[in-house]
């Protein structure tokens, strides 16, 4: 099965070719060859899984390009971590494909949505079987590819058009970290292969400097397209895509592959103190700086877009304190709540036809299946007790903690409190009390819709017994099978499970008295701290300073270049042109055919040759 | 039979020339057809003579030799016998670019069809063009060169001038300026090439100049010689590449020609200055070339972030892809400054590339130009809706041009810079800011005219395009997909005319 799981990503492709080129004609039937090609990659990844599970690995490689005597290949590779990864993402794309038919129904691009998530599918489940940095970086192009073409899938609107340019480009300055640091470590090391590389580090062939400057360089890779600080704006405005495309690429699957991405180099960064440190300070800045802009969001899409990048800011927090299995974990819970949330999101979206949580509220009683999954989505990501989100959590703090960043697990522990209030401030304002707006018609969504959510409902619970403390810790186990010792296990002291527990009830408690039971006033925190709550509302100004400053700078240049091209350039061009015509004017001049003046130069000239003659002696020499 | 192969190969469009002559010039439809099938031929020779080409040979290979001129100088030590032979061949790099060169005019033919005037002349200029194009890449020495190379101007110089927008006349003279310095440079080092060592042929060339300090001292040429001469070259490149800021000239030719030229002369003719580089300098002077590396490496990002920053604000399409293509040729010099396979590699497969993707994007804004009347940016906005399988290639031409991993882009694009990386990291890591530079030049145009909402109400662009126009744009991108997804299809042809460049650096 192993040797076939090449298979697995070029279903979706299939799809993709088919849809594409059969847009017209497909109609209906695109979400039916989306769903066949997918469910056909979930099956194959689940006997992957299966047989990975065993403790089999897999590596198969072809000749790509060859250049001088070196010879590049690419191919495929089986190994505990990414068989993990090909189940997850298997899955959620089918869900999301799923749900999608229910979602976009009566849409009239239905085939090129379709097609899109299938290229999506296809690129991430190639970048997850890669076994080299080129084919990452390939794939990790293509995967920006799909997630730029789903949010600019309303292309006529002027903010996704906005939104997908500027992930496109804020992705792409990550990327040329990437690439740069792929590069050097190829001249370092003198392959692409993950093995070669981890080889030569274990054997300190590269100088400690190039590992901490190239583990460095790929986690800029790995900033923009996990919208970590300070790359981390296009993801919030990503929103502007279609609900469903939220959930599988900008929650789900694409967003972690920064993760992802360092968690397979995970070999290179624990050479480097400097660049583990790095990881983990960005991932904690960056978990409570959006957890903080989540607060105060009004858009739904927006505060789960705040609250991915703080999650991910999490699972970067744990790989940068050497918590390798914490950071996959969370990966995995995360996959499946926050997808959970973005569907459920989708679903409220889809009833009322608003994503501004201002004018929802009171729908508990109309979305029936839709509030309860919420609620444990949200319980999930607060960390409360027995649902997954509780065990990856704790498995970071614990990390976090074993590794004595002391400083970081306090932020880590505030992001917490400040996850589970504002997710149920958002659940709050979505379900409970009355309608703030009119609300007509508003029903719970089809089988096509909610079977997803179900799905992903019990996964979110159930997701955390794969690694706890008590029932076994299989996940780290069966990490550990992986061909570099990666996996350890960090059991922190009993106080850290329940000071978490403690802040995210906290958290809740808060947005209970807030905005269920109102014995709080809403504006109690900005009222007292004014200009705090200006700038989190505001997102820091990070958008505004990168206007201020790269965007505007880039355009000076931009028209300076213009004015250079046209009058220094273009200028000199012209100078050169008229110069020579001036000469042949006063050449003209010479000629104008009065034998007089001929007589007079013949004579001058003779003067001047006597004149030579006689000073130099006679000879020219 | 197969030894004349290349000469057919070469002088084919002159067949279709002469049927020309014969059909009258208001038949618009024989004339279409006739260009068409004229352009085919060539390309079937093309891929005859690739066929015939053993791509695991290294040198030239398809060669014949003709005496052509012979003339003896008596000079004060005896007499010197000079000869100039009709000499041709092609080794990979040849091979690929003839290969490019009858791809992309036989798709130029069928753009072709929008001209509505003199469709006869145009067709005629096209074919010498052609002619000479096929030549310059298949000489063997440096007179044979040197008239292929002019042919390619003469015809050039009328198709820009007769066809096109409305200050193409400019264009036009612009472009013989410019140019025409660049040959008589181009002429003068050739000529004392050609006097200092008694030889024109390639091969003969190398071999001279690969002789010892000593030995080349006793023919008098010295070290300051062969760097004049080589500098003097890359300058007469320069102008056809071009180098910022020998540019003005070829912004103006994009601008206002007719976009089956443009394709053309951006697709081919600026691969010209590329190949010429590598023929001569790289092939030729390879010591000398070593030492100018650093300057190339600097002027080659120079050209890719001017190119860059500049296209960033042009309001006109055909501008933006103007300063796109200077600052790709940038990535050209970026792989020849490194020296290594990698760079080299990396130069050729820019050539090409570019050559299909800046082919396909002109096209493109041809075909638009042709409904709209227009080629600003403001005119348009929201073609998705109306013109979508327009707005899509358009999109996938733009992604590859920002070099998307999948197509061919990417690849010249990463192996000119791992090559540089190994000799100039720092010079290499500015030059990757163009990376990013082209991305959000590229999406800013595309996304323009493609996104968003139609700017002016009521604009209707017309109807999609039609067969004739989805052929050529649908074989450009395919063939720029199957390069991207399998680079080893070109790698190989390349492979052992790379090893011979490298013996000429010295491993």
């Amino acid at each position: 099965m192993l040797q076939n799981a090449w298979l697995i990503p070029l279903f979706p492709l299939l799809s993709f070719i088919v849809l594409t080129a059969f847009r017209r004609h497909t109609g209906r039937l695109a979400a039916v060859i989306g769903l066949a090609a997918t469910g056909a990659s979930l099956l194959m990844a689940l006997m992957v899984f299966a047989e990975q599970w065993q403790g089999n690995s897999f590596k198969a490689e072809i000749t790509w390009l060859e250049i001088g005597d070196k010879i590049i290949t690419m191919g495929y590779e089986v190994n505990p971590l990414n068989a993990l990864m090909l189940v997850i993402v298997t899955l959620v794309s089918f869900l999301v494909h799923l749900y999608s038919k229910g979602y976009m129904e009566g849409d009239s691009r239905i085939s090129v949505f379709y097609a899109y998530l299938g290229l999506f599918t296809f690129a991430m489940l190639g970048l997850v079987l890669s076994p080299n940095l080129l084919q990452v970086y390939i794939f990790w192009e293509l995967v920006g590819l799909g997630s730029f073409l789903l949010i600019g899938y309303y292309y006529f609107k002027p903010e996704a058009k906005a939104a997908a340019k500027k992930a496109f480009i804020m992705t792409r300055i990550g990327d040329v970290g990437l690439f740069i640091g792929i590069i050097l470590l190829f001249w370092q090391t003198g392959s692409f292969e993950y093995d070669e590389i981890f080889k030569a580090v274990a054997n300190q062939e590269i100088s400690q400097t190039m590992i901490t400057l190239t583990a460095l360089l790929v986690f800029v890779g790995a900033i923009g397209k996990s919208g970590q600080l300070p790359l981390h704006t296009w993801l919030p405005d990503a929103m502007e895509g279609p609900t469903p495309v939220s959930a599988l690429i900008h929650a789900a699957t694409m967003v972690a592959a920064g993760v992802y991405l360092v968690a397979s180099a995970f070999p290179l960064f624990e050479a480097s103190q400097t660049a583990l440190t790095t990881v983990a300070a960005v991932g904690g800045a960056t978990a409570i700086f959006a957890a903080s802009i989540g607060l105060m969001q009004k858009d739904i899409k927006r505060v789960l877009a705040y609250s991915t990048v703080s999650q991910l800011g999490y699972m970067m927090l744990a790989l940068g304190s050497a918590g390798y299995t914490a950071g996959i974990f969370h990966l995995t819970t995360h996959a499946f709540f926050k997808a959970l949330l973005f569907l459920a999101a989708g679903s409220v979206i889809h009833a009322v036809h608003t994503q501004n949580i201002e004018e929802m509220g009171g729908l508990w009683k109309k979305l029936r299946l839709t509030g309860p999954l919420f609620l444990i989505g949200a319980l999930a990501i607060s960390g409360f007790p027995l649902l997954s989100g509780f065990f990856s959590k704790d498995e970071i703090l614990a990390a976090v903690y074993a590794d004595g960043r002391y400083g970081l697990f306090v932020l880590a522990l505030i992001a917490a409190f400040m996850t589970s209030f504002y997710m149920f401030r958002l659940f709050f304002m979505v379900f409970s009390g009355q309608p703030r707006s009119k609300q007509d018609g508003v029903h719970e969504s089809g089988w096509t819709m909610t079977l997803p959510m179900i799905v992903l409902g019990v996964l979110a619970v159930v997701a955390g017994y794969v690694n706890t403390p008590w029932f076994g810790t299989f996940l780290n186990d069966y990490l550990a099978q992986g061909p570099v010792e990666l996996a350890h296990e960090h059991h922190g002291p009993l106080w850290i499970p329940i000071a978490a527990t403690t802040v995210s009830l906290l958290g809740i408690l808060l947005a209970y008295l807030m905005y269920a039971k109102k014995s709080l006033s809403r504006d109690w925190l900005s009222r007292s701290f004014p200009s705090v709550s200006d700038i989190i509302y505001n997102k820091w100004f990070v958008d505004e300073a990168y206007e201020a400053t790269f965007i505007k700078g880039t355009k000076a240049a931009s028209c300076g270049g213009t004015l250079i091209d046209r009058y220094i350039v273009e200028g000199a061009a012209e100078g050169t042109v008229s110069a020579v015509q001036l000469l042949a004017k006063s050449g003209n001049k010479v000629q104008d055919g009065k034998v007089q003046t001929y007589g007079t130069v013949v004579i001058l000239g003779l003067a001047v040759i006597f004149a030579v003659v006689a000073l130099t002696g006679g000879y020219f020499s | 039979m197969s030894s004349m192969l290349l000469t057919l190969l070469i002088f084919s469009p002159l067949l279709s020339v002469l049927i020309l002559l014969f059909v009258p010039s208001d038949d618009e439809k024989t004339l279409k057809m006739t260009g068409v099938l004229g352009a085919l031929l060539p390309l079937i020779a093309a891929v005859t003579a690739f066929t015939a080409f053993d791509t695991a040979e290294s040198g030239v290979q398809l060669e014949e030799v003709y005496q052509w001129i012979t003339y003896e100088v008596f000079q004060a030590n005896g007499e010197l016998n000079y000869s100039i032979q009709y000499h041709i061949g092609a080794d990979g790099l040849s091979m690929i670019l003839i290969l490019l060169t009858a791809f992309i005019a036989f798709l130029a033919s069928i753009a072709s069809f929008s001209i509505k005037e003199k469709l006869k002349s145009f067709y005629i200029l096209f074919f010498i063009l052609e002619l000479g194009m096929l030549g310059v890449f298949s000489a063997q020495n440096l007179f044979l060169f040197f008239v292929f190379f002019e042919l390619t101007l003469v015809p050039m110089f009328f198709l820009i001038g007769r066809y096109g927008y409305l200050n193409r006349e400019k264009a036009a003279w612009s472009f013989l300026i410019y140019n025409g310095i660049g040959s008589a440079i181009l002429l003068i080092a050739f000529v004392a090439l050609f006097m200092k060592s008694g030889s024109m042929a390639f091969d003969q060339l190398k071999a001279v100049f690969a002789l010892p300090e000593a030995d080349l001292k006793e023919m008098y040429l010295t070290e300051n010689f062969r760097m004049g001469i080589l500098i003097a070259i890359l300058a007469a490149f320069a102008v056809k590449l071009p180098v910022v800021p020998l540019h003005t000239w070829m912004l103006r030719v994009h601008a206002e020609a007719h976009p089956a030229i443009v394709m053309i002369h951006s697709g081919i003719l600026l691969k010209i200055g590329a190949y010429g580089m590598i023929r001569f300098g790289l092939g030729i002077f390879p010591e000398e070339f070593k030492s100018l590396a650093g300057v190339i490496a600097v002027l080659g990002v120079v050209n890719l972030l001017y190119g860059a920053f500049l296209a960033l604000s042009q309001s006109d399409m055909k501008k933006v892809l103007a300063y796109s293509s200077v600052s790709h040729m940038g990535i050209v010099l970026i792989g020849l400054a490194a020296l290594n396979e990698y760079g080299i590699q990396g130069a050729v497969f820019q050539t090409v590339s570019h050559g299909l993707i800046s082919a396909l994007l002109f096209f493109l804004v041809g075909v638009l130009y042709n409904r709209r009347g227009s080629s600003q940016l403001h005119d348009f906005g929201g073609l998705a809706s109306q013109m979508p399988v327009a707005a899509g290639l358009l999109l996938a031409g733009g992604l590859a041009s920002l070099g998307l991993p999948g197509m061919s882009g990417f690849i010249s694009e990463f192996m000119a810079f791992l090559g540089l990386f190994e000799v100039m990291p720092v010079t290499a890591a500015v030059g990757t800011i163009g990376l990013i530079l082209t991305a959000v030049y590229v999406l800013r145009a595309v996304l323009g005219v493609t996104f968003g909402r139609v700017k002016r109400e009521g604009t209707v662009y017309g109807a999609d395009m039609t067969a004739a126009e989805r052929f050529p744009a649908f074989m450009l991108l395919a063939a720029i997909i199957i390069i991207g997804c399998y680079p080893a299809l070109l790698s190989g042809l390349l492979g052992a005319t790379l090893e011979s460049i490298k013996l000429g650096l010295g491993g």
